[in-house]
């Protein structure tokens, strides 16, 4: 689509307003089927066996114990699986994928990596079997961090790859010429931050059920956001055509990025179903989804950054190290997003940035939402309050001077539509009355004397979609029925986000009928058009767009058939709630079903549309106004209020993407104060691989939060303007509460997550 | 060991031979086949699992099937007050945007049956409390704070 194509301007009938989301219903009557309720006939449970070690070459394995265990129907180890080298993180057509995993092999990488898997009667015989199988391993030294992993002489974690404990070679960015850029800075800003590992903890456990029918065809059951590349993966792995592989996902109790890699288990169980000839189901328990599952790349920062004194930023320097674990998976296209983020939010002509990722002996680290930009933007936007602070400006003020603009190159390398930023960073200075808010009173209350009270702001810029680094296509088929209801065809995962709500009201606006007569088919790749996933905050951006050409081409077919029953020219009707009507005689109508029926011998219609888009990206904006309190005796750091702001181009549906920032903000302030996933540097075992020792903010926990959606800047590239909103409040959200502690307290930090005993420590250092 | 145990579950009588090993929750999902409770870490943490005992919440997967007996166990397929029509909080939730992927959603509902059987005109803080055993990981909780003070106000008015 031509980026300058103006946005079609209409009254809307149905896009803007939260009509009630179809799951829904399902979910509160608990009828909704999730992977983990199907149960098949005959069905065996299985389980794996995990390493007990974080680096080690298996010398022996002896499985004879448990095959020999009653109600044990198979064992599969690295001597028995396919031995093909695969991706972790399967996207198509992209270059950012690293292969450099088996299904099993001969060699662990970490604490808690497969080594076996068993099929049994019932999950607690599967599990007492682990038990009885016997593993020899010969220990290798093993590396915990990436500063060890990249020192010459490091044990090897990999032999593929560029060598050196590096999952690709460094991404390297340089605008302008960042030695002139420093040499006419008034003066210069450095430091180093730190980002930890935060875990996505989605409700549901991975879950998979495989199931071989008779003529060697495999269904798959799957809790995925990426159902035709789990498809095309365990297709080339397993030596099958796709016909042969049928991928089938409903209801998805979450992901957030973190479900689309293909996992080691979901091999095991296609192939424990196929050595028993019956079905397997693979349930992961809650430990398992932090050790086997996907968590963000722990991230190390270098920033330096020169200034001129009236704010003006003109030279960033910038060295980024993401922590891939011991796989790559999603490492690649999180270095390269991450680090080529660090181009834009801040207008800088001369930029030299350099993203590193290497593999450790520690648990995978994949996608999850804010992808590789939470790390990146918590430094930009913290030095950027410092410099404020620096000039004896007011970080609004800077942030403001400094925003990109319509027009600047953002980072996927084409221009920024609109001044979203902006607007959205002026509105909340406006709502708030900012200026007030830094002059306030800021004597602590006597009768709460160990509180301080501080403000800050973040801002953020996300893409919706992942060009450059992947070549999206969206899809969506749409056919009428011949009583005028529309079913919509779509491969996008519904994982809790309510975008198939979104394109169904997508549909019935750009077709003409009333939102509930969409109905909506998807979940099952033998049916839907291909999808590539619900990932990067791209569903109702592309696959929102397809459906609505999609929905397009059915409207004309329809005003073109009622046109011959009307005995007019197509141009001289129209089709609104259902009904087709002559422009000029509104009285001369009928339905939609009396268009699609037999009648006067034109039999019924079979009106089927295709749409396909390949866009290039746009951005969706925010600025986050946070308050916090810190309490000096405690060190414990309550978030009080949010006021997040955000630019999301035309708003399809109010109420779920309100829920989406909410949401995002949660997860937000639970990696920015209390969340990681802590892996012994010792052992590289897991210590809090759970919900209780894993602490996420809970409703004690939740501040007051004043969602504001501007359709700012809308996107010629979306549907009617409508751009992502999936990603954008995780990552605003951290720098704004790093710099409403800096306000209440007086000192910065440069890591996450900030724990009471660091903000404790800081203040007796400080002598407070 | 396989043992008999008569209980009741959304008011019918269930006799079934359970393991005595086995949870309330695998019983209510695999030996009823409602899978209506979810698992999300079988340890008692997060609250998925939650049902109501005899009219008080717990975790079903902390409870073992046996224990039942002679006891009404109430679920979130039970929480509609006939097939055609919802309860005020299943309603709001659908309103209010207060389930989005939904796995939580279960357990929510049934302790927030609880909060308002117990208290209908419960304080904001009280409500967070109320549901301070229950992990949502989706919606930032906003929209179920809202979801169910709009329950609350919508039985209040509807009481004689």
């Amino acid at each position: 689509m031509n980026m300058t194509t103006p946005i079609e301007q209409r009254e809307f009938r149905i896009v803007g307003k939260s009509v009630k989301r179809d799951d829904v219903l399902e979910k509160v009557t608990g009828e909704a089927q999730y992977t983990g309720d199907i149960k098949r006939p005959g069905m065996l449970y299985g389980k794996i066996k995990r390493a007990s070690i974080a680096h080690a070459r298996i010398k022996a394995i002896d499985v004879s114990k448990a095959l020999a265990y009653p109600g044990v129907k198979a064992v599969l180890t690295h001597q028995n699986v396919p031995r093909v080298l695969h991706y972790g993180s399967p996207h198509p057509r992209s270059a950012s994928c690293t292969k450099d995993q088996y299904i099993l092999d001969d060699k662990v990488r970490f604490w808690g990596e497969g080594v076996a898997a068993v099929a049994a009667i019932s999950e607690e015989i599967a599990d007492e079997a682990l038990d009885l199988i016997e593993v020899e391993y010969e220990a290798l030294p093993a590396v915990f961090e990436p500063e060890d992993a990249v020192q010459p002489g490091a044990p090897l974690i990999h032999d593929v790859g560029p060598g050196g404990n590096l999952v690709l070679d460094p991404v390297r960015v340089n605008r302008g010429d960042i030695d002139k850029g420093f040499s006419e800075a008034d003066f210069i800003l450095e430091g180093t931050f730190a980002g930890g590992r935060p875990h996505p903890a989605y409700m549901e456990p991975n879950v998979c059920i495989a199931d071989w029918d008779g003529s060697n065809k495999l269904t798959f059951w799957t809790s995925t956001q990426t159902s035709f590349m789990v498809r095309g993966i365990l297709a080339e792995v397993l030596g099958l055509p796709l016909t042969k592989v049928r991928v089938l996902v409903d209801h998805m109790g979450g992901g957030f990025g973190a479900k689309q890699d293909v996992f080691q288990h979901e091999f095991l169980c296609a192939l424990l179903a196929k050595e028993t000839r019956r079905p397997v189901k693979m349930e992961f328990t809650r430990h398992e989804t932090f050790v086997a599952g996907r968590s963000r790349h722990p991230c190390r920062i270098w920033l330096k950054q020169g200034f001129k004194n009236d704010g003006t930023l003109i030279a960033r320097d910038m060295k980024l190290v993401y922590d891939s674990g011991a796989y790559g998976s999603h490492g690649p296209g999180v270095t390269i997003v991450g680090t080529t983020a660090a181009t834009s939010l801040y207008r800088c002509e001369n930029v030299r940035l350099e993203g590193r990722c290497v593999y450790t002996n520690t648990p995978v680290n994949g996608a999850f939402r804010g992808y590789g930009v939470v790390q990146s933007y918590y430094a930009l936007d913290i030095q950027m309050d410092e410099a404020a602070e620096r000039l004896g400006m007011d970080p609004a003020e800077l942030k403001l001077k400094n925003v990109v603009r319509a027009g600047d190159i953002a980072p996927s390398g084409h221009p920024i539509i609109g001044h979203g930023l902006e607007i959205c960073l002026k509105h909340g200075i406006d709502v708030l009355n900012w200026k007030r808010l830094r002059s306030r009173d800021r004597t602590p209350d006597p009768k709460r004397p160990q509180i301080r009270k501080g403000w800050g702001i973040g801002c953020e810029m996300h893409g919706s979609s992942a060009y450059p680094g992947i070549k999206e296509q969206g899809n969506a088929t749409v056919k009428i029925n011949e009583d005028g209801t529309v079913t919509l065809l779509t491969g996008a995962a519904g994982l809790g986000t309510g975008a198939h709500t979104a394109l169904a009201q997508i549909v019935a606006e750009e077709l003409g009928v009333r939102f509930e007569d969409v109905g909506v088919i998807h979940g099952d790749t033998d049916v839907v058009p291909w999808d590539i996933g619900a990932f990067a905050s791209h569903t109702t951006y592309l696959v929102g767009t397809a459906a609505k050409m999609a929905a397009g081409k059915v409207r004309a077919a329809v005003l073109e058939r009622a046109a011959m029953k009307l005995q007019v020219s197509s141009d001289e009707i129209d089709l609104c709630d259902g009904k087709v009507f002559v422009a000029a005689e509104p009285d001369r109508a009928m339905t939609v079903s009396e268009a699609m029926g037999p009648s006067r011998g034109i039999p019924a219609a079979n009106i089927v549309a295709n749409g396909t888009y390949e866009p290039t990206k746009s951005y969706s904006f925010a600025a986050h106004f946070t308050e916090v309190e810190v309490d000096t005796e405690t060190g414990i750091v309550e978030v009080k209020r949010v006021v997040p702001v955000h630019d999301v181009g035309r708003v399809i549906h109010p109420i779920a993407a309100q829920g989406q920032i909410e949401g995002g903000i949660q997860q937000g302030i639970g990696h920015t104060l209390t969340e990681d996933y802590l892996i012994d540097k010792k052992t590289g075992r897991s210590l809090n691989a759970g919900l209780v020792d894993y602490k996420m903010p809970l409703s004690m926990d939740m501040p007051d939060i004043e969602t504001i959606i501007l359709e700012a800047a809308p996107d010629p590239g979306g549907p009617w303007g409508a751009k992502g909103v999936g990603e954008d409040p995780i990552i605003a959200i951290g720098p704004s509460i790093a710099n409403a502690i800096y306000d209440a307290i007086g000192i910065r930090f440069h890591h996450y997550p900030i724990i009471p005993e660091d903000v404790l420590k800081a203040l007796r250092e400080k002598g407070a | 060991m396989k043992r008999m145990v008569d209980f009741t579950v959304n008011g019918e009588a269930r006799e079934m031979a359970v393991d005595g090993c086995r949870s309330l929750l695998d019983a209510l999902r695999d030996d009823v086949g409602l899978t209506g409770t979810k698992k999300g870490c079988d340890v008692g943490d997060c609250g998925a699992c939650t049902v109501l005992v005899d009219g008080e919440p717990v975790n079903a997967c902390l409870m073992l099937a046996v224990e039942a007996e002679g006891r009404a166990v109430e679920t979130i397929e039970g929480l509609q007050p006939d097939v055609d029509r919802l309860h005020p909080l299943q309603d709001a939730f659908m309103r209010h945007g207060a389930s989005q992927c939904g796995f939580c959603t279960p357990g929510i509902l049934m302790m927030a049956k609880k909060l308002l059987d117990d208290n209908p005109r419960p304080t904001d803080e009280e409500i967070r409390f109320g549901l301070s055993g229950n992990i949502c990981r989706c919606t930032g909780y906003t929209k179920i704070f809202d979801a169910i003070k709009s329950a609350a106000r919508e039985m209040e008015a509807a009481r004689p």
